[in-house]
């Protein structure tokens, strides 16, 4: 089924076009941009968790030398705004709800002139008590985080209640009847840390408005959702706001959603001079709305005695933190997740989102799922073992498989599970003797594909040269790249023909930005089709000139050429150079998405769209661990993996994808944990004291692609990447911590501390 | 509220170039060669020693500039990214990073290639191990590391031949 066009692209050495800019140095980052006459902002933040504002004055700072503007609430139109719950304001009105809330904006001539204007605004609060943990938050007599929940805006769909924010389930079967009817019931508990993002390059922002139009660059991951961010906030149509994204530092979810252009400009608009805003990395811990969610987990599993699950119960509560940001759909993706890719016919799958006074929890890579899968895979584990199995054959026997109903009453089509498996598995030398205190642990996560409107043009000059201009947004994945190598196969061109137009909201159409995996999925439709208008203007006038049908030519190697005849053609560059005197080639694509999959069968309630998943993601990791028993320190030996991600376009970005993804696994399994004080303030807002991993730290890892073409999904059978690599991780080293240690670690991340903790539960006394 | 740090005039040699300044005794090098020289392929990450983006080499050996005074660094040879190549010719490493796809956002990109450059210098045959402990300085949240190492490890063997 696989076109025969794809060879080309997907055996292709792949260089980035924006890797010389990267290597050099020359790119520019936002940080890097200085426009004459800019100001630098800093933000009052709130640093108590929650309070009522009983006196703000910020007369003082107004009048410092040097103080261009200083702004709070009071200063910006009256908007309450939230991707899905509208509980969010630019600046704290009344109270504030976690210590990095912003409370008022300066701007000053320079850095030190703006700390002190901060320093010099006077906030005066009540406290009011703190909910710092999300089974606190769901208790009837909880203090609520937000007295007026019940007035803000949101979906009628989402169920919402006091400080939860989000209750989702599904509902399948009979569960309780069948868990009466199994054979073994198992039950576990685990609980997971918030942990964050993490980008290299903080976040910057700067903004100069020229006349009533302001042009925003920044670091975001998502220049459309950032432009209606501004333009909601700030009441401006889009026609007044222009979003430019220089090179990205990276993102990992954390710059998604709209975040501080709206500040910037409001400052930038009262101090008539260009504002410029770059955090600091302690900042980048404490303000964004954007963290990895800690979850709590309850799970129970009915199983035949001949292996087969036939029942499940799980119960999850997800912190929500502060604010809902962009988390109102965690709460029935952590429910899928909490199922896993399992063959279950009797289901019951719950998850709350609940407000806490910590930092919002926000889109971070694959959200829900690394921590679920940790989770749930520990205790798939556990059922195995109840059973005397080993646990790679109970996820063979229990695993979804091709044509067949997943847990939520979905049915794919062709995928490869059952061949990540046995792939992982094989590379891992699973059932292989191992050294004393290494073992190797197995797990399997999904991930969706998620399908968006997308738009990109194309335009070749005269000389044979071309442009890509699109909307999609690069931040560091390639993907962006990559959009070359799809235009270049459907022209018969050279990827290094193409220059890249990208990240100006003004200069292209509509993208979703780089956020869920869907860059390459709906952006490369686009360009694919953009391209397809201008290969149908190449025919045309190649027909011409070659006295042949336009259905018969051929584009192929900067020629165009009749099919059958290699020697009766014309240089698409010769072409270009007629066009450029009649009819320009020009092409724009955007075409529609992917039709949505649908589930049958069950009942949900809170149901956002999250249970059937399109072109569905998945992966099998398997990882060899070393333990430490004096000390509890794990060291990651290899992570062999396999991934079914469909038809694979670049091998070289997709392999850097799995490989990085695994190295955010690593740190979120043993060291990338939020720690709160009794305040419900971070503990450990530090690179040194939140530890990612290093080079030292990283093992070799097998990167294997099961590549099923995927009709209805990505250009040329591909499905998405990006998070994926992301998920199964932690999962596969708790598994084998957890046959080194003889139980599970039951908390995420199984620091030292927490593994020896385990390891010497039974000596206590 | 900060104390005012008296300024100082001083020569800053940056790629072979001399550059007079004027800046406060307490200012850091990696905000003198951002600001001041205006050299932005130093990237601030973390402003306290830990991830490494800032790094520039200083007569050769590998510092963090975020939290070096600009005034220590008076005669010495200050190398950042923007001195690495030669003319328009790329240097080995800059190339190689490339072509292994061990560059993907780019920031500690810059960092990574004069620590690698830095250990290149004091071992021209390191071994897998001795890579990946020489740039464990530089953290990197894109690539998993595997395509760095494997690119430096090309150079070392290219600069060998």
């Amino acid at each position: 089924m696989t076109p025969s066009a794809t060879a080309q692209a997907t055996t292709r050495r792949f260089v980035r076009a924006d890797g010389p800019d990267k290597v050099t140095g020359s790119g520019r980052y936002t940080a890097d941009l200085s426009l004459t006459g800019t100001l630098v902002a800093k933000f009052r933040y709130a640093q108590v968790s929650h309070a009522r504002i009983t006196k703000l004055d910020v007369s003082a700072a107004r009048a410092m030398p040097g103080v261009f503007a200083v702004i709070t609430d009071a200063d910006v139109p009256d908007v309450r705004f939230g991707p899905m719950v509208q509980d969010r304001r630019l600046f704290a009105r009344d109270v504030v709800r976690f210590e990095g809330e912003i409370v008022a904006a300066v701007a000053a001539v320079d850095a030190e002139t703006a700390q002190r204007a901060v320093d010099a605004i006077v906030v005066e609060y009540s406290p009011l008590p703190i909910v710092n943990d999300v089974e606190s938050a769901l208790s009837p007599d909880s203090p609520l985080v937000h007295e007026d929940w019940a007035d803000y805006g949101a979906p009628g769909v989402m169920v919402r209640n006091r400080n939860d924010a989000s209750y989702a389930s599904i509902a399948k079967g009979d569960v309780d009847k069948a868990l009466a009817e199994a054979d073994f019931v198992v039950r576990s508990h685990y609980e997971s840390d918030g942990c964050h993002a993490a980008p290299i390059e903080p976040r910057a922002v700067v903004a100069q408005w020229e006349g009533n139009k302001v042009t925003i660059w920044t670091s975001t991951q998502v220049p459309f959702d950032a432009r209606a961010g501004v333009c909601e906030t700030l009441e401006l149509p889009s026609s007044r706001v222009r979003i430019i994204v220089p090179h990205l530092g990276g993102g990992f979810g954390g710059k998604c959603g709209f975040h501080y252009e709206a500040h910037v400009a409001a400052l930038a608009r009262i101090a008539k001079r260009p504002v410029k805003l770059v955090f600091s990395r302690r900042e980048e811990f404490l303000a964004p709305d954007k963290r990895r969610e800690g979850i709590v987990y309850d799970f129970e599993t009915g199983v035949k005695a001949d292996g087969t699950i036939i029942a499940r119960k799980a119960r999850l509560v997800i912190d929500n933190g502060a604010y809902t940001a962009d988390a109102g759909f965690f709460s029935q993706l952590a429910a899928m997740h909490a199922l896993g890719p399992y063959k279950i016919p009797n289901v019951l799958s719950e998850a709350h989102l609940a407000y806490t006074n910590h930092q919002p929890s926000g889109s971070v890579r694959a959200p829900t799922a690394p921590q679920t899968c940790w989770a749930l895979e520990s205790h798939t584990d556990e059922v195995a073992n109840k059973l005397g199995m080993d646990p790679v054959a109970f996820r063979k026997l229990n695993a979804v498989d091709s044509n067949v109903e997943g847990p939520s009453g979905q049915t794919y089509g062709e995928i490869g599970v059952q061949q990540c498996i046995d792939a992982a598995t094989a590379a891992a030398g699973y059932g292989k003797p191992l050294a004393d205190d290494e073992a190797i642990g197995v797990a399997i996560g999904w991930w969706p594909s998620f399908a968006s409107a997308s738009g990109a043009y194309i335009k070749i000059d005269g000389d044979g040269s071309g442009q890509i201009i699109t909307g999609a947004q690069e931040c560091g994945t390639g993907a962006v790249m990559t959009l070359r190598q799809l235009a270049a196969d459907e022209l018969g061109m050279q990827p290094e023909d193409f220059e890249l137009v990208y990240q100006d909201t003004s200069a292209a159409p509509y993208d979703m930005g780089a956020t869920g995996s869907q860059t390459l999925f709906n952006n490369g439709r686009a360009v694919i089709a953009a391209a397809g208008q201008i290969a149908d203007q190449l025919r045309e006038l190649a027909a011409n000139k070659l006295e042949a049908a336009a259905a018969d030519i051929v584009l192929a190697d900067g020629m165009a050429h009749v099919a059958g005849s290699p020697d009766r053609g014309v240089a698409i560059a010769k072409l270009a150079a007629t066009a450029a005197n009649g009819e320009l080639l020009i092409g724009h694509g955007s075409g529609p998405p992917p039709p949505a999959a649908k589930a049958v069968g069950n009942t949900c309630v809170g149901d956002i769209g999250m249970t059937a998943w399109r072109a569905p993601q998945f992966s099998c990791h398997a990882v060899r661990v070393r333990l430490d028993r004096e000390t509890g320190v794990v060291r990651v030996l290899r992570v062999s993996t396999a991934h079914d991600s469909g038809t694979i376009i670049n091998h070289t970005g997709a392999q850097g994808q799995v490989e990085g993804g695994v190295m955010m696994g690593i740190g979120q399994a043993l060291t990338e944990g939020t720690k709160y004080d009794d305040q419900a303030r971070q503990r450990n807002a530090a690179l040194l004291e939140y530890k990612l991993q290093t080079c030292a730290d990283a093992p070799p890892i097998d990167v294997q692609f099961v590549e099923i073409y995927t009709p209805d999904a990505g250009p040329r059978g591909a499905k998405s990447l990006a998070e994926a690599p992301n998920v199964a991780t932690a999962a596969a080293i708790g598994n084998a911590i957890a046959k080194l240690v003889g139980s599970p670690v039951r908390r995420l991340p199984m620091t030292a501390e927490r593994v020896w903790e385990t390891i010497n539960a039974g000596n206590a006394s | 509220m900060s104390q005012a740090f008296e300024s100082q005039s001083f020569n800053l040699n940056v790629n072979g170039v001399d550059y007079p300044v004027n800046v406060e005794m307490d200012r850091n090098l990696l905000s003198v060669i951002r600001t001041e020289i205006g050299l932005t392929g130093t990237k601030e990450g973390c402003d306290d020693c830990e991830c490494g983006a800032c790094m520039v080499l200083l007569d050769g050996q590998p510092v963090n500039s975020c939290s070096y005074l600009a005034v220590q660094a008076q005669g010495r040879a200050i190398t950042t990214i923007e001195g690495v190549m030669t003319g328009d010719e790329m240097h080995p490493l800059q190339r190689n990073i490339l072509e292994e796809g061990g560059v993907q956002c780019g920031f500690c990109t810059p960092g990574m290639i004069l620590s690698a450059h830095a250990l290149l210098e004091r071992n021209a045959a390191p071994s897998e191990e001795e890579v990946r402990i020489g740039l464990s300085g530089n953290l990197c949240r894109c690539t998993g590391y595997t395509k760095i190492v494997a690119a430096v490890q090309r150079t070392a063997v290219e600069l060998r031949s």
